[in-house]
């Protein structure tokens, strides 16, 4: 067992990767071995060097928004099919495609749920109306999405599959990482902009943590809702000057946001740095062509009250 | 022994069901394996918008192909190997755009500080020491950009997701040879650049 194959093999040994025979070779001649001994510490500590890096599990909220985001997608995605499947009618499928179809969803509607997954009843057939089996409002059950539908061969019943959606709530500080990734996750993806709104605003508290300036970051750029983007700036403000990706952020607002409050917050929150050049050229840029006068002339004021660097 | 044969007879037919178009048993298949997906992709791409566009493309993507797996791997490997090519396209496009300081474009061509991008720690005990230690993951970072994408791969596999080299060769389709290979180079290059930055 000679230095050269021991140094070739260290990092297989270090990685576990080593037949036995192979591995116990080797620490026999590490033991006695000082160079080689020193080169194991140092690939070692290498290795440990690299976990300054960690991998860290994905949070609940990231990996449910992930599911989420793929349950929708694959409702109208499809396998694509072998070209001799495409000469056989197979019904479950076909039941499948219709599953989207108003006439079911209505059906629904009108069924009671039992307080579990799953519910039978009969389909209409000329007029009748379908039968109900027990007797929750459409209101109280939220339907998260139907995921299956099977027909029973031979009979008008049928097996309808859906997921219910279940209220939950979490109480705690904004520090608290659980609370604070259900936040950063509304702020991002909820329909309702009151939610958006909201979630920003507690969040603004910590907008100490990068991950949340980059939410708030987010919410700036890209929510469809002035307010949401003026509770963004309001908690970006604080980081134009240390953060670049903040003050480019704010720069961005403030020449292509469409609400006129929000670029004029935006300029108001550059003032303190507004000897950066760029914001100078945005400033000069303003001053001539902004839609707003407000705008135009305190732009023009604060290019006045500038130091000129070049 | 006889649990692992059950379980990969549950697979099959979660297989089969999927390739019939039931999305539902392609999700439960998917459960087994998304968490490991999702955290691979972000540790290696830093950015959590990149590892959702890796994590959506790749399991849609098995879904739309799920008829061309024919059992000759296990669905493990031929998930992963769908993941790992996007990975590989994603190290490819990111490269061409790089630039030398510690600032970085993601995808989307945002940019990001890599400083920003190490996990801050919470503890609170030290500050220099936290300092310290995401300075030491920044420059880590910078290291791995030095990789070629193929050792990044190979290199996030062995040391950070714990995969065998063996398996890593049959996800990228080679042998376990070539893959110790490829290690090898990556943590040369990665111990010299370390070495450099000190």
């Amino acid at each position: 067992m000679n230095c050269e194959w021991v140094q070739q093999n260290i990092t297989l040994y270090l990685y576990n990767e080593l037949a036995d025979d192979a591995r116990h070779e080797l620490e026999q001649h590490v033991a006695r071995c000082q160079n080689c001994a020193a080169e194991v510490a140092d690939q070692r500590e290498f290795q440990v060097q690299m976990n300054a890096l960690p991998v860290e599990e994905p949070s609940a909220s990231f990996l449910a928004a992930a599911r989420m985001r793929l349950q929708e997608s694959l409702e109208t995605a499809q396998p694509h099919r072998a070209w001799y499947h495409r000469l056989v009618f197979d019904p479950a499928a076909w039941l499948r495609q219709v599953r989207f179809s108003p006439a079911l969803s209505s059906l629904l509607f009108l069924v009671g749920f039992a307080g579990g997954i799953g519910a039978m009843y009969s389909t209409m057939s000329k007029g009748q109306r379908p039968a109900v089996i027990t007797g929750a409002t459409p209101q109280e059950a939220s339907i998260g999405g139907i995921t299956s539908i099977e027909k029973e061969a031979g009979t008008d019943n049928v097996k309808v599959q859906y997921d219910k959606r279940l209220p939950e709530s979490v109480q705690g500080s904004v520090s608290d990482p659980k609370v604070q990734d259900l936040l950063l996750y509304a702020a991002k993806s909820n329909e309702n902009s009151g939610v958006r709104l909201n979630s920003v605003d507690a969040l603004t508290s910590k907008a100490d943590d990068p991950r949340v300036r980059e939410t708030l970051t987010y919410a700036l750029r890209y929510d469809s809702n002035p307010g949401v983007r003026l509770m963004a700036l309001e908690g970006l403000g604080p980081y134009v000057k240390d953060d670049i990706r903040v003050r480019n952020a704010v720069l961005e607002a403030l020449l292509n946001d469409s609400n006129p409050g929000v670029r004029s917050g935006a300029l108001h929150a550059l003032d303190p740095v507004r000897a950066d050049s760029s914001v100078r050229m945005a400033l000069q840029q303003l001053s001539k062509e902004d839609a707003s006068p407000y705008i135009r002339s305190e732009s023009t004021r604060m290019l006045a009250s500038m130091p000129v660097i070049d | 022994m006889a649990g692992q044969a059950q379980s990969r007879m549950n697979d099959t037919e979660l297989i089969r069901e999927a390739q019939r178009g039931n999305a539902a048993a392609f999700e439960d298949l998917v459960r087994q394996y998304d968490a490991a997906v999702l955290r691979l992709a972000y540790h290696l791409t830093r950015s959590e918008q990149d590892a959702q566009d890796i994590y959506q493309e790749a399991f849609l993507k098995a879904y739309r192909n799920i008829n061309n797996f024919r059992f000759e791997c296990s669905f493990y490997t031929w998930i992963y190997r769908i993941v790992t090519n996007l990975c590989l396209d994603l190290l490819r496009k990111r490269q061409v755009r790089k630039e030398d300081s510690g600032v970085t474009t993601d995808s989307e061509g945002g940019s990001y500080d890599l400083l920003d991008q190490v996990a801050d720690v919470r503890s609170g005990a030290s500050p220099e020491r936290d300092l310290m230690r995401r300075e030491l993951g920044a420059r880590i970072a910078k290291a791995l950009q030095k990789l070629t994408p193929r050792e990044r791969m190979v290199f996030e596999m062995k040391h950070y997701q714990g995969l065998k080299l063996r398996t890593i060769g049959e996800i990228l389709n080679t042998t376990e040879e070539t893959a110790k290979n490829t290690l090898f180079r990556g943590t040369q290059k990665l111990r010299a650049a370390l070495r450099d930055m000190r």
